[in-house]
């Protein structure tokens, strides 16, 4: 199994990444910022769908939650009721677990050519395309940053742990979506501080190079948010609208709030597929 | 403080703990480990520790350190240790996350107490990954920042060796040079061989024909010096002015010393591929597949060829009877004898001591394997294994 990820995920990037090294000066940063790059506007539909999908969820937690009150002592009805909705937990996780191999084939990447120990310049040697010429000459790759920075040794200066917390921090809070549960909101908010710690924790022993490509992602992770925040706001607000419209016919006491913040008509609302999969009476079955 | 802001803390603290338990105990291994052999005493310089042990019996004489000490981490070690007087003399290496312990160390023979620690001026320097050479007066020490350092551990000064002289290449140096006829000859990650002046420390010329790093340590017969590199090539060239002799193209890297024997040069590549070279002429005279890379030097004793693999195995073949194809390749199962039973990846050289072929493991918690030399079946392990208990009976 190793083996097979390697051969579709890990090799490539080690070779990708070495020749965008010898195409950019031989300047390792920004062979890891070009490559991150292209890899994270490559999952980007993938980061889109898992976005929507997250929001529609959130969206619908009032309603889950009244359905979940509401049949708790017949889970056959349960279910179908919650099928019925467009419930699907799982719909988020898909697209970040395709994408979570090739962040950890990146991440193996880098690790294989900073080379740092014997063993893993010896790895780098198994694993370099023999019919891509003059890569083995790139080795071993000029890991120092600004003459300061040894990319293959962990960050003295404590500046690239400090970016870690202070990027996945950002990145955290952007990118988990508002809960109206409390219960939720709560792990929301207990994750977004424990992860930037954890990581910078890890980062104060690490290679300062994985720290370079943690910060990058999470730069362009925050960017992205930026980009696509229109078009969350308006699947946040159609999913708003549809759990609202969804909670009627259930006959389930659903909490006031949601239905007064009521996002725009639905007339102004472009209607999309995920919407109409949520509305009740629909072929959704 | 709020609810969450107390979880998110228990929480960190949690997260931290295990992060901490993660780098707690041995370390994985991240250096190849490195063994000599002298008389009945065996050294092993593997991973966080060096070990003295009596090859013939397998108990252990002593450790160094004698304890993992958190507050002064030592090693990894890696290299072959080298006999200086009463001294084991070990460099410390390059650990997994990056850290590297920058010293030389020279421990008593006796005791395993360290008598003195080499750091290089400055408190500067890097790991030493392939051990050091001597010729008796001093110790010629490869490092990390691409310095050679000459130490003299007879003028001892601020508690540590005196440098008698320093030469610089443009990379790392992960390879052992050859000290011959008064001359050090130095492979470095610069791409380049470097042939230096012994007493001296002047360079006396340069190759830079490779176009990718030389990690191995050249072998020198009548004159020339044969070495693999990186860029997937063999080299003989000649010692005296660095000219190129031939070159031979070959699968992968070369990361192995070379073994010279009755006009062949025996070594292996990343790929798993053992080559037997003409030395005269560089033509390959037979090829043998194992199934990961050769990392250790191919070792002879008598008409034995022995080569270990990262594919665990360890390969014997009679040099009187290679059977290969038209193509020059032996079949798999043309070996003399094969070990596929120690089950951990082999990158180190072994050690033939009579009819017993000592094996250091690269990773697991038995050090070295003794084997059969001439059947490969296993005889005993360092360290011993535990008594076995008495189960009470029911």
């Amino acid at each position: 199994m190793g083996n097979i990820f390697d051969i579709l995920v890990v090799n490539p990037m080690t070779n990708v990444l070495l020749l965008i090294y010898d195409v950019l000066f031989h300047n390792y940063v920004l062979a890891i910022i070009v490559l991150t790059i292209i890899i994270r506007l490559a999952t980007l539909p993938l980061t889109l769908k898992q976005q929507v999908s997250s929001l529609k969820m959130a969206a619908m937690q009032p309603q889950i939650k009244a359905i979940q009150e509401k049949y708790k002592n017949d889970p056959q009805k349960l279910s179908e009721e919650m099928r019925k909705v467009g419930f699907n937990p799982l719909g988020g996780c898909l697209p970040l677990l395709i994408q979570f191999p090739i962040l950890i084939g990146l991440y193996n990447a880098i690790l294989r050519t900073l080379a740092v120990t014997p063993i893993s310049l010896l790895e780098l040697g198994k694993h370099i395309y023999g019919f891509l010429p003059n890569l083995s000459s790139l080795v071993p790759v000029n890991s120092t940053f600004l003459g300061v920075l040894d990319l293959g040794q962990p960050d003295k200066l404590f500046i690239i742990p400090i970016l870690v917390i202070a990027t996945t921090y950002f990145s955290t809070k952007l990118t988990t979506p508002p809960s109206t549960d409390a219960t939720s909101k709560q792990t929301n908010q207990m994750m977004s501080m424990m992860m930037p710690v954890m990581f910078g924790f890890f980062m104060l022993s690490a290679p300062a190079g994985l720290g370079v490509y943690w910060i990058v992602s999470n730069l362009i992770g925050i960017g992205q948010y930026y980009l696509m925040k229109p078009r969350l706001d308006l699947a946040k607000a159609e999913h708003a609208a549809a759990a609202a419209g969804n909670a009627l016919p259930t006959s389930v006491s659903t909490p006031a709030k949601p239905k007064a913040k009521l996002p725009p008509p639905r007339s102004k609302v472009k209607p999309s597929s995920s919407a109409r999969v949520a509305k009740p009476g629909s072929d959704n079955k | 403080m709020k609810r969450y802001s107390v979880r998110a803390l228990v929480a960190s603290a949690v997260g931290i703990l295990i992060l901490s338990a993660c780098g707690g105990g041995e370390p994985a291994p991240s250096a190849f480990p490195g063994m000599l052999v002298d008389g009945r005493s065996g050294y092993l310089a593997d991973n966080i520790y060096v070990y003295k042990f009596d090859v013939q019996t397998a108990l252990q004489d002593w450790q160094f350190p004698t304890a993992v000490d958190n507050a002064n981490p030592r090693g990894p070690f890696s290299g072959v240790p080298v006999k200086f007087g009463d001294v084991i003399v070990v460099g410390g290496s390059s650990g997994v996350n990056g850290a590297y312990d920058k010293h030389v160390y020279g421990l008593s023979d006796q005791s395993g107490q360290e008598v003195w620690r080499f750091t290089p001026p400055g408190n500067a320097g890097r790991e030493f990954v392939a051990g050091v050479v001597t010729d008796g007066k001093l110790i010629y020490a490869p490092n990390g920042d691409g310095n050679l350092y000459a130490i003299d551990p007879a003028q001892i000064e601020n508690g540590q060796p005196k440098v008698v002289w320093t030469f610089t290449t443009g990379n790392r140096l992960w390879g052992r040079p050859l000290l011959a006829g008064g001359k050090l000859y130095q492979g470095a990650l610069d791409h380049k061989l470097y042939a230096i002046d012994a007493a001296t420390g002047k360079e006396l010329w340069r190759f830079d024909k490779a176009s990718a790093p030389i990690a191995a340590q050249p072998a020198i017969a009548d004159g020339v010096l044969y070495f693999g590199a990186f860029d997937s090539n063999f080299y003989a060239v000649n010692a005296g002015d660095g000219s190129l002799k031939w070159k031979t193209p070959v699968d992968g890297w070369i990361w192995t010393d070379a073994t010279l024997s009755n006009g062949a040069a025996y070594f292996g590549d990343v790929h798993g591929k053992l080559y037997a070279l003409d030395m005269a002429t560089g033509k390959i005279q037979w090829t043998y597949e194992t199934r990961d890379s050769i990392k250790a030097q191919p070792v002879i004793s008598g008409s034995t060829l022995y080569v270990v693999s990262v594919d665990t195995n360890v390969y014997a073949f009679d040099l009187n009877n290679i059977r290969k194809d038209a193509a020059g390749k032996v079949d798999y199962n043309n070996t003399k004898w094969r070990n596929e039973t120690l089950a951990r990846r082999l990158v180190s050289t072994p050690v033939v001591v009579g009819d017993t072929l000592l094996v250091p493991i690269f990773d697991g918690d038995i050090k070295v394997w003794a084997l059969d030399a001439n059947t490969g079946a296993r005889k005993y392990q360092f360290p011993l294994p535990p008594p076995a208990t008495a189960t009470p009976a029911k």
